[in-house]
């Protein structure tokens, strides 16, 4: 049993590289590559503004990624982001619309992806249903919610005010990508350098060992939830600002791409191990690609086979390298 | 006439180590054979090349004089070799039929599972070993000590001619030990070549007449059991001589722990005691008698149906971990792998999580002062290799619990509980968890420490308690301590009475 462990333990060199920036490094080559091979094949790819169109496309994605991340790392899954987006999406529009003032708008959108995610961790950490179900459950309960409420039209007609807001642009950056790019960064002080991050990673690791060292678990999975249903909410806002109109069927499959952005970056679906680094690039690798293949005119068919594969191979690399598990 | 099964001059190498060094030794038919050494000495990776999990770098297997190739463990089975895993490999939702003809099931036209005919085959391996245990019950069902039963009658109906068992009693209670003992013993009459591996010194001297001790990868000896004493042994496994040590006592009179008529919802039923600054408390019982039941609530991890606790005089009442923890107890759990570690994380992190508070007293981790403190406790416990930032789980169980100990160290922990501190941990490091623990007694912890050791028990404890069916039967101050004197309040009347009308395994 212990053999193995021994063996390893007897090459220092590995402690030098980490784990996980070593992942992240593969990862980045990765993208590195793609980027390369459309460079290579399209004519004006590398152009600054393609460059930043590149990661405003990838930016809502990025966002409901690095949600799913943390509940991810805390050995949960959220199903249910792209209807949470949805619903905060058209509550939040028709409150606009309604010439509700733009902050107690945007704040209720916001709480609305809370009090989703709320439900969500509740039923996972206090009633302890499985989140893939829970989250399953949810997904069609929001999105229903959201479709009902709005009769399954779309709320038009948001204020220009308020789609300046989300249009404008920092240090010749979109404001959505600045925006993501501080999540990001706040997401990975979080990971790194705070208890609730520490928790994140002992909960999906190891529950049973986590809870008997004190660790609160139920608050822990439950504000990965939440962190998750409030990022939702804010692709949503990016999202209506960007296009002036809330539809409730909005965000419709947003939760596979999250996923893959995540699975590309290093989170493991059994828990306890991901990184918000590797999850931005998974991110960016995704919007690339599909910003190339949409620049070499490429049926949106293979695009979708492109997206599966990179996610397996991605798995692929993974598994080899790792060697056994 | 050649022996069942030889291993001639096998080595074995990995990248940058060598695992296995020239090692030669065999095993006669209808021979126990002990292998032993600390983990780490290369006894796992010899059986997984007996099992054609691993192929020999150098040297050879032969089997009744012939040299066998065990490429894969299909081949290895084929060879007439089973394996018995420390970690039983069973499905425990499928029957024991079905798990007894798992990978290979009858059939009826290649299609069809032959229930009712592996049901009969299973019932007629049994018959021999535990006629008690229904094949179509499912395995779940069934003690651990039945379980390995249920494995060897899979070695029967295999036809294995070899039967290598890994750490066949680590869970099993010294009347479910005396049973398999029988089985064993029953297997090597029939001419089977057994290869027994246990920490368990006295187990091996029990059911081996024979045994090989390992270290780092090479044989140290292979010796004749009935002319050898433990201790030489151990030195053998070691390298050195371990000293034999007297226990110190450092208890004092200040009551630190106070708990009366506690009692959980199954198997605690109104249990009361004291615990001393300074003193170790060991509790002793049966497996089952609620001694680990006691531990957890005392650890808050499960909720007590009516008792008290007080700590310096002070009631206090546990909803979760983090009361406890936070009132200054510590649980340091059996099942290190599934309670203890979290293992894809370092030894730094798994060392600071009961302690974020301390180290992150405006919200955000103080990684320097974390660091410190890190460094400061591995150093007290004497973790090696020194890595702080090395995933857990690459280290040993030794090492693991070493971290575990310094976790509560950091958190300030004042009374630790101890569930089986030296499970799976070879006899280098059982010594130096037993300083360490002595240690912290000394500077004033106060220790509770539940074991199916009774050495260990003897060896520590300032006071024993005996539980048995969720009551404490007997109090045992060190004047009265000895391994008789427990067995006795530990086993309930009934059970004493058939242990000795039973038959004895051990010759």
């Amino acid at each position: 049993m212990t053999d193995i462990s021994e063996n390893t333990a007897t090459r220092p060199k590995a402690d030098f590289l980490h784990r996980f920036s070593m992942r992240d490094a593969g990862t980045l080559i990765g993208l590195i590559v793609i980027l390369a091979v459309f460079g290579a094949l399209v004519p004006g790819f590398f152009a600054e503004r393609n460059l930043i169109n590149i990661l405003q496309q990838s930016s809502i994605n990025a966002c409901l990624a690095l949600g799913m991340t943390l509940v991810i790392i805390s050995g949960g899954i959220d199903l249910s982001v792209g209807p949470t987006a949805a619903l905060s999406a058209v509550i939040s529009a028709s409150m606009l619309v309604a010439g509700v003032p733009f902050p107690l708008a945007i704040a209720s959108g916001f709480a609305i992806g809370l009090a989703c995610g709320l439900l969500n961790g509740v039923l996972v950490a206090h009633v302890g249903l499985q989140p893939f179900i829970v989250t399953l459950g949810t997904l069609s309960t929001y999105r229903a919610l959201a479709l009902i409420y709005t009769g399954g039209n779309p709320v038009l007609g948001l204020p220009a005010g308020f789609r300046s807001i989300f249009n404008g642009s920092l240090f010749g950056l979109p404001l959505a990508v600045v925006i993501v790019a501080v999540v990001a960064l706040v997401a990975w002080i979080i990971l790194k350098k705070t208890p609730f991050g520490e928790y994140l990673l002992a909960v999906g690791g190891n529950e049973e060992a986590a809870y008997i060292a004190g660790v609160p678990i139920a608050r822990t999975k439950i504000a990965a939830y939440m962190i998750s249903g409030l990022l939702a909410a804010l692709a949503a806002q990016i999202l209506i600002g960007r296009l002036g109109a809330a539809e409730p069927i909005l965000g419709n499959l947003w939760e596979l791409d999250a996923i893959a952005a995540a699975a590309i970056g290093g989170a493991s679906l059994m828990g306890g191990k991901g990184s918000v680094v590797g999850t931005i690039l998974g991110a960016v690798i995704l919007g690339a690609m599909r910003n190339g293949l949409t620049l070499m005119n490429v049926q949106s068919f293979y695009q979708l086979l492109a997206t599966g594969l990179i996610i397996l191979a991605a798995m692929l690399i993974d598994r080899v390298t790792r060697g056994r598990g | 006439m050649s022996p069942r099964l030889q291993f001639a001059g096998i080595s074995k190498l990995f990248p940058a180590v060598r695992a296995l060094d020239d090692v030669s030794f065999s095993v006669g038919a209808g021979e126990i054979h002990g292998l032993l050494g600390e983990n780490g000495a290369g006894k796992s990776t010899l059986l997984r090349i007996l099992s054609g999990v691993y192929r020999p770098t150098v040297g050879s297997v032969l089997i009744d004089g012939q040299p066998v190739t065990l490429t894969n463990p299909v081949a290895a089975r084929a060879a007439g070799v089973a394996m018995i895993h420390q970690e039983l490999q069973q499905v425990p939702r499928l029957s024991v039929a079905q798990n007894m003809f798992l990978g290979h099931p009858l059939t009826r036209g290649g299609i069809f599972v032959a229930r009712g005919e592996q049901e009969r085959r299973a019932a007629e391996a049994l018959a021999a070993l535990d006629p008690s245990i229904d094949p179509a019950a499912p395995l779940g069902s069934l003690k651990v000590a039945q379980r390995q039963i249920v494995e060897i009658a899979r070695a029967l109906l295999d036809r294995a001619r070899i039967v290598a068992m890994d750490e066949p009693t680590s869970s099993l209670t010294p009347s479910e030990f005396e049973r398999l003992a029988e089985v064993i013993v029953g297997l090597a009459r029939d001419g089977v070549a057994v290869v027994y591996v246990s920490h368990k010194l006295d187990e091996v001297f029990g059911i081996c007449k024979r045994a090989t001790i390992m270290r780092d990868g090479a044989v140290v000896d292979s010796v004749d059991l009935a002319q050898v004493s433990e201790k030489s042994v151990v030195a053998m496994m070691v390298g050195r001589e371990l000293a034999q040590e007297q226990h110190r006592s450092h208890a004092t009179g200040d009551v630190r722990l106070s708990v009366r008529g506690l009692a959980s919802a199954t198997k605690v039923h109104g249990v009361s005691l004291n615990l001393n600054r300074g003193e170790v408390l060991g509790i002793a019982g049966l497996v089952g008698s609620g001694r680990t039941e006691l531990l957890r609530l005392l650890a808050g991890v499960d909720r007590a149906s009516s008792g008290t606790i007080e700590i310096d005089g002070k009631a206090v009442r546990f909803s979760s971990p983090r009361d406890a923890i936070a009132a200054g107890i510590g649980l340091v759990p059996e099942e290190r792998k599934r309670e203890g570690i979290v293992p894809l994380r370092s030894i730094t992190s798994n060392m600071a999580l009961a302690s974020m508070g301390v180290f992150a007293p405006r919200g955000v981790i103080d990684h320097r002062r974390l660091k410190r403190v890190a460094a400061e406790k591995m150093k007290r416990v004497n973790l090696r290799p020194f890595l702080l930032d090395r995933p857990i789980r690459l280290f040993s169980g030794g090492n693991q619990q070493k971290a575990i100990i310094g976790r509560w160290l950091a958190a300030g922990t004042r009374i630790l509980l101890f569930d089986e501190p030296t499970r799976g941990i070879d006899v280098g490091a059982k010594a130096e968890i037993y300083h360490l623990i002595e240690e912290l007694a000394a500077e004033g912890h106060s220790v509770v420490i539940v074991s199916s050791e009774l050495p260990e028990v003897i060896r520590l404890a300032d006071r024993v308690l005996v539980m048995r069916d969720g009551t404490i039967a007997a109090e045992l101050d060190r004047a009265s301590l000895s391994e008789q004197a427990i067995a006795a309040h530990a086993i309930p009347r009934t059970q004493m009475q058939a242990g000795k009308t039973g038959p004895q395994a051990r010759q």
